[in-house]
């Protein structure tokens, strides 16, 4: 079987209904291929790395998913590409087939695990740094919002 | 006297890291420079096998806007 990963972003300031009615929207989308959702949820908002139609921050969706028809995700691609909600979309191909996701059992934590894991104490851990991250990005959308002020 | 040169070695093989994700963004950085460019091997010491997998996931990071495709330097 083949497993698939879509990371797509939407705009941060969306409404959650909003937000939820274009993830069910995606779902339906996506089952027209006979795929299985694995996971589907929000990963992250983050500032982007370069703009998108104007925007500086978007948030990341995380979409896991078991293909049936291959020969459909074609549809789904171009589908994807016309929504005027998502603001870009990747779909990946994954080597192997992803852990179901578990609320507070995060991403990165994951990744940080396996690391840990393979590589015993080598490794310095990295929630510590990645909360500083945050903290800096938080800032920095502050920063972003006075300078528009100005 | 000779030069004491520093003995490179592969990261991913020291730390025993077979899959790059491309979202681990805070790894990936480690291999490009201020300009946002991917290092050439020859200076991180990266495997070959696994410079293939580095470049492939830093490009896919560029394309979801994870990481820069150019990056102003210091001046």
């Amino acid at each position: 079987m083949r497993y698939y990963e879509t990371l797509y972003i939407v705009d941060p300031n969306l409404d959650s209904k909003i937000l939820e009615k274009t993830m069910t929207e995606i779902e339906q989308e996506l089952s027209k291929t006979k795929s299985k959702v694995i996971n589907h949820r929000v990963w992250d908002k983050k500032r982007l790395a370069y703009q998108i139609l104007n925007h500086k921050y978007g948030s990341y969706i995380i979409l896991q998913f078991e293909v049936g028809d291959v020969t459909k995700m074609v549809d789904f691609d171009v589908w994807m590409k016309l929504n005027n909600i998502v603001l870009r979309h990747m779909t990946v191909l994954l080597s192997q087939k992803p852990e179901i996701y578990e609320e507070g059992n995060s991403d990165d934590g994951k990744v940080e695990q396996k690391r840990v894991s393979e590589s015993g104490e080598k490794v310095p851990s990295l929630p510590e740094s990645e909360k500083h991250e945050d903290s800096e990005t938080q800032s920095s959308e502050e920063l972003d919002i006075k300078e528009e002020g100005e | 006297m000779a030069l004491q040169t520093k003995k490179k070695f592969c990261y991913f093989k020291e730390n025993g890291i077979k899959e790059i994700d491309y979202k681990d963004v805070k790894l990936l950085r480690r291999f490009v420079n201020d300009q946002g460019k991917i290092m050439p091997r020859r200076i991180t010491g990266t495997s070959a096998k696994m410079h293939r997998k580095l470049v492939r996931a830093i490009k896919r990071s560029r394309t979801i806007a994870l990481m820069p495709y150019v990056e102003r330097g210091i001046d």
